[in-house]
């Protein structure tokens, strides 16, 4: 998950990471419940929500594919990978 | 369960018709600062943004650093006259410039208009300075104005606002309205509610930014993209579908970034003074540019692609040399470009003062080709008027375009055109309530389908084409097998199916990505030589052509299927004498 929210620190009612998400992913649907990241696999990892977050409830967590990245970069070029692509 | 989209096709959403003079597509820095155009002209005018808030709409909603303006503070360089002077040589004889002049003569003035509405244009750094300015690499004066930008696109949104923007915030213009070759408005619906909005006016302004996710990235994530990747070109395809032209499409534009991670964040690593190194350690980017990492990024790109290529990677950036201080500022700096970046190298335990991070180039995006001044996609002239009339263009959607900068003049001119326009046109006639259906039938169709393709599953073949047959390295033969699938490809667009109306938003968008990609390939495959480092490059044709492609290349629709047109551009590519660019 992309985006983790800590709902014993996220603010009741704000709706900051709900607005500013520029990808339409957070929603916030209930003031009392914590915001629901709905659309992970669209997240551009921009960290505008943990930035604006007024409280620090929100962490931003990179997949494994990313932090780990195995990828042939040949493969990126239009060439065949040389070596094993990524897990 | 009775799916979502069985549960939509019962119900029918609500279609509000608004009247207006000019329709804006997209809220950032280029619709904003056409709306306020508008406003002086004293038309009416809706904008409309798939953000949740205007002030943070767009590419630069989160904040900028950098104005670039010619400002006549007294030195020789700091005349439009003068940058005028190098301009030919700086776009390599390509660019419609006259266009280009008129966004240089629109600088001065449109900082003037800025700090009235609010920006503050002082360095924090450096508060005694009215305008504290650096030299960009490549141009020939102090044109950089650094600023603490946090707050611009705020300012500008709420002074679009003031001005009496009607603001559809959330809402997505999935296609303009034409009736005899005229706008007449637009289609836009709300992402999250459905709403159908049908807004009828007499000019539109198209500001819908860059075109990304055309290509494949490390990551396989499609979101992870070096620029916004909301922005997937679709103002573009609606040009396209209403008859105006788009150009310089061949021109793509990547980065080198930490491999795995799309970021911004080349230009703080190079200007902190990192080396790029290969895997036989070798510090090799002067092959490719006398200033080494300090080179035209489209060089650095092309040092990349090759030495990875011949066999030579991976690539590092090593920082391991640099002052301890400079790694501090360096850091406590990166922040900026992209706030998450700090996160992924803790995340990732890299330690810059004692070990290399290997970098990747980034996805291929539609963005300038690495040029200032020169943008891809809709062809505007000096009035930013699209090929056709009553549609307008500013920002990096158009040809005409240098980031933030160029997108506010621009923009603004759009604006003021667009009313002016407006204001001479008939009123749009309102539709009858079975065209209002036929908009809402064609619009939510994807929510109706009961068996389908997804939007991921669709945009991962056209990526797959882009960086395999049209990517870094382009060759006549790939190309057109390229372009012929992308053609196949578009059979399948009705067949994308959407689980809510968020989904209809990407759908509309993967429509245009492959649009998109279509234009990009059908362009590439017109310019024979090779152009602008990694920018176009051609292995049938590798050298720059100056005796015959010195000119900008434009696609139209003509039944359904893209093709190619071009004029000369008339421009003599040499510096002007005795003057050094470098």
């Amino acid at each position: 998950m992309p985006i983790v929210i800590d709902p014993k620190i996220c603010r009741e009612g704000c709706t900051i990471c709900d607005y500013f998400c520029p990808g339409d992913i957070i929603y916030r649907i209930s003031p009392k419940e914590s915001p629901v990241v709905k659309y992970q696999d669209e997240c551009w990892y921009c960290g505008i929500c943990a930035d604006n977050c007024p409280v620090d409830a929100i962490t931003i967590v990179f997949p494994e594919n990313m932090v780990n990245c195995q990828t042939d970069v040949r493969t990126l070029m239009g060439l065949p990978a040389q070596n094993v692509s990524r897990s | 369960m009775a799916s979502l989209a069985t549960n939509l096709e019962a119900q029918k959403e609500p279609i509000h018709v608004l009247e207006t003079d000019v329709v804006i597509v997209g809220g950032g820095v280029a619709g904003c600062l056409a709306a306020l155009g508008t406003t002086e002209v004293g038309a009416r005018v809706v904008i409309c943004d798939k953000c949740g808030l205007l002030e943070r709409a767009g590419s630069v909603g989160g904040g900028t650093d950098h104005f670039t303006a010619v400002l006549e503070e007294g030195p020789e360089w700091d005349t439009p006259e003068y940058l005028m002077s190098y301009m030919p040589a700086l776009l390599e004889g390509v660019a419609d410039i006259e266009a280009v002049e008129r966004l240089v003569q629109g600088l001065k003035p449109m900082v003037h208009l800025l700090e009235k509405l609010g920006v503050d244009f002082h360095d924090p750094e450096n508060p005694d300075i009215p305008y504290y300015r650096h030299r960009a690499f490549g141009m020939p004066g102090a044109y950089t104005i650094n600023f603490d930008g946090t707050n611009f696109k705020h300012i500008i949104g709420r002074s679009a606002r003031r001005a009496g923007a009607k603001v559809l915030e959330r809402t997505m213009v999935s296609d303009l309205l034409m009736v005899e070759g005229r706008p007449r408005g637009a289609v836009a619906f709300h992402i999250r509610t459905g709403d159908v909005y049908v807004i009828l006016g007499q000019a539109v302004v198209i500001a819908t930014g860059d075109a990304n996710r055309l290509g494949k990235n490390a990551s396989g994530h499609a979101f992870d993209s070096w620029h916004f990747p909301y922005n997937a070109g679709e103002g573009r395809a609606m040009a396209l579908r209403a008859g105006a032209r788009l150009a310089n499409m061949e021109f793509v534009d990547s980065t080198l970034s930490p491999k795995g991670y799309s970021t911004q964040g080349l230009n703080a690593f190079v200007g902190g003074g990192a080396h790029f190194i290969n895997a036989l350690g070798e510090r090799f980017m002067f092959k490719y540019h006398p200033d080494a990492e300090r080179g035209r990024r489209s060089d650095i790109i092309n040092g990349f692609i090759t030495e990875t290529r011949e066999g030579r990677g991976p690539i590092y950036c090593d920082c391991t040399h640099l002052p301890e201080d400079e790694i501090r500022r360096l850091v406590n700096t990166l922040g900026v470009d992209r706030p998450a970046l700090p996160d992924f190298f803790a995340q990732k335990k890299i330690d810059l003062t004692k070990e290399p991070f290997e970098v990747c180039v980034t996805e291929i995006a539609s963005v300038r080709g690495g040029q200032p001044f020169r943008g891809s996609g809709v062809h505007i002239d000096k009035d930013a008027c699209s090929s056709t009339p009553g549609i307008f263009a500013g920002g990096d959607c158009s040809t005409t375009s240098s980031g933030i900068a160029g997108a506010t003049v621009m923009g603004h001119i759009a604006g003021m055109n667009a009313a002016h326009f407006a204001l001479s046109q008939p009123k749009a006639k309102p539709l009858t309530s079975n065209e209002k259906d036929q908009i809402r039938e064609m619009l939510y169709r994807p929510l109706r389908l009961r068996e389908g393709i997804s939007f991921h599953a669709f945009e991962d073949q056209v990526r797959s084409i882009v960086t395999d047959y049209v990517g870094y390295r382009r060759e006549e033969i790939r190309m057109r097998e390229g372009l012929k699938m992308l053609r196949t490809l578009r059979s399948q667009e009705d067949r994308i199916k959407a689980e809510d109306y968020h989904g209809v938003m990407r759908v509309n968008e993967a429509r245009s990505i492959r649009i998109n990609a279509e234009a990009l390939a059908v362009s590439a495959i017109e310019r024979k030589e090779t152009r602008d480092g990694a920018a176009h490059l051609r292995l049938d044709y590798p050298k720059t052509d100056n005796e015959n492609e010195l000119r900008i290349i434009m696609v139209e629709q003509i039944g359904g299927e893209l093709r190619a047109i071009s004029r000369p551009t008339g421009l003599n590519p040499t510096p002007p004498p005795k003057k050094d660019i470098s």
